[in-house]
């Protein structure tokens, strides 16, 4: 079972993933839309960590959109042209109905995120294992997407560490 | 266009770019369809006429649009005058 051991906050990050990736139209849920995740239920040890980089939902769906459109921009189109010329109908998101799949590289972060668990010695799967997961993917879009935000995954590692400890030790 | 446009658009230089211009390409597709499917029912298209523009079947349309189509205007559609209405 892909969420056995998930903590309820974890399943809401994830959850909320899904809410994420059909708002911006994407039409798998990525290593990217975790990330938003974990910042849309704003829980947990991840968002915590996130958050006190100056990481916010806001921002990084900012990031999100910029990424979106400087790729397009790549092959000569303009967003926001073909936004004007489509009108008020046009919207990025999916409509409800049609399902979401999990993309190769969300998968790959979740059994990361596994793995990271067993190596701290935890029981449980946290917001904060799922973070790390996300940031073991050098090559993913979300650590790109944080890199656009000035945000370093050993910058967030570090921070999560000492979240971690602190809990331990309060 | 010169030789150094060329280059710039439609060869973006790392491949990784190149694909996911791909990706940002196929979820600006779905979208301007959605919206111009909708413009076009808003027009008073018929689903016959909108399938027969895009080039598919009216089931392929009816399936893909109508519903979220329906689920937007409900009872009578807000339809302006204009081909099939």
């Amino acid at each position: 079972m892909m969420f056995n051991r998930f903590t309820d906050k974890s399943r809401r990050c994830v959850q909320a993933a899904w809410e994420e990736a059909r708002m911006l139209g994407h039409d798998s849920v990525g290593d990217e839309d975790l990330l938003l995740g974990i910042l849309r239920a704003e829980e947990g040890l991840a968002a915590e960590a996130l958050s006190s980089l100056g990481v916010t939902l806001e921002r990084a769906r900012d990031e999100s959109e910029e990424m979106f459109s400087n790729a397009l921009s790549s092959i000569g189109i303009s967003l926001e042209e073909i936004r004007q010329e489509a009108g008020d109908a046009f919207e990025m998101r999916i409509p409800p109905g049609r399902r979401l799949p999990l993309s190769p590289r969300a998968k790959k972060v979740l059994v990361r995120a596994r793995k990271e668990m067993r190596r701290l010695g935890d029981n449980h799967l946290g917001t904060e294992h799922v973070l790390l997961g996300i940031l073991h993917n050098e090559d993913g879009t979300a650590v790109r997407l944080l890199a656009g935000m000035d945000v370093s995954p050993e910058a967030l590692e570090d921070r999560l560490y000492k979240l971690r400890s602190r809990r331990a030790a309060g | 266009m010169d030789e150094n446009t060329r280059t710039q658009i439609g060869r973006p230089q790392d491949p990784r770019d190149g694909l996911e211009a791909v990706v940002a390409l196929r979820r600006l597709l779905e979208a301007l369809e959605a919206a111009q499917v909708e413009n076009a029912f808003i027009a008073g298209w018929s689903w016959a006429q909108i399938a027969e523009a895009l080039g598919v079947s009216k089931q392929a349309v009816h399936k893909k649009h109508a519903r979220r189509i329906k689920d937007k205007y409900p009872g009578d559609p807000p339809r302006r005058k204009g081909r099939g209405a």
